[in-house]
């Protein structure tokens, strides 16, 4: 798959302080996770069986148990779902990488 | 569903439940509030009772917290319609902790009231979990 960029809105607090609800982001599609590098994530359905939505995560680095699978954490440590909740990702979750902040809303 | 055309959302909330509760949670920091007033009737040290003070206010906001989230996130209205005096149950609960109550005073019988209407929730709790 080529790179292709996508633009995401970030909705919520738990990528705070680099993130903020509203921020604009620029993400690139079909290139490889990296770690430290925040990432468009597709998460498990939670425990009743409901799909969680597309989420905004810190990639952390690659799973020492499972090839092929990322760990993903989020910036602020008091929110957010993290591999702690849910375990590693498979590298297909992963959708995009975030290259950057595009527009952050003014105040 | 990714595009450079439209801006997708992308959740970075917390809000996602995870569906585990307990008022057990509650209940310790209650019990822990309730040996610090009876720690601080044998203790004159001033500092340990500015120390006693300072924790018992955190441990009684705790129970107050711990008593929210079961009461906002937990029950639901067929459990408040097949238990009517649930409200004023937490009502008076969360009192108890508060400033009229634990959080205010170092009164063990205070903390004891707290502790018996955490175990009327718990009871209810219970109930509702095993339906």
């Amino acid at each position: 798959m080529i790179p292709l960029p996508a633009l995401v809105r970030v909705r919520g607090r738990s990528m705070l302080p680099t993130y903020r609800d509203g921020d604009v982001l620029l993400v690139v599609r079909g290139v490889r996770p990296r770690p430290g590098r925040a990432a468009v994530v597709r998460l498990p359905p939670d425990s009743s069986g409901r799909s969680r939505p597309l989420s905004v995560k810190r990639v952390t680095g690659p799973d020492p148990d499972a090839a092929g699978r990322w760990w993903v954490d989020s910036d602020n440590a008091a929110e957010g779902v993290t591999s702690s909740d849910v375990g590693s990702l498979d590298e297909c979750d992963i959708l995009a990488v975030v290259a950057g902040l595009v527009w952050r809303p003014l105040g | 569903m990714l595009s450079l055309f439209r801006i997708t959302e992308v959740s970075a909330h917390c809000d996602l439940p995870c569906g585990v509760y307990d008022p057990a949670q509650a209940r310790i920091e209650a019990e822990s509030v309730k040996m610090i007033c009876q720690k601080v009737a044998d203790n004159d040290d001033p500092d340990f009772r500015v120390r006693a003070t300072i924790i018992k206010e955190q441990r009684s906001e705790l129970v107050k917290h711990h008593l929210w989230v079961l009461w906002t996130d937990y029950f639901k209205p067929p459990h408040f319609e097949k238990y009517p005096n649930l409200h004023v149950l937490f009502n008076e609960a969360t009192k108890l902790a508060g400033a009229s109550g634990t959080k205010g005073e170092f009164d063990v019988s205070v903390a004891d009231e707290l502790l018996a209407k955490i175990e009327e929730i718990s009871t209810i709790f219970w109930e509702t979990k095993n339906a």
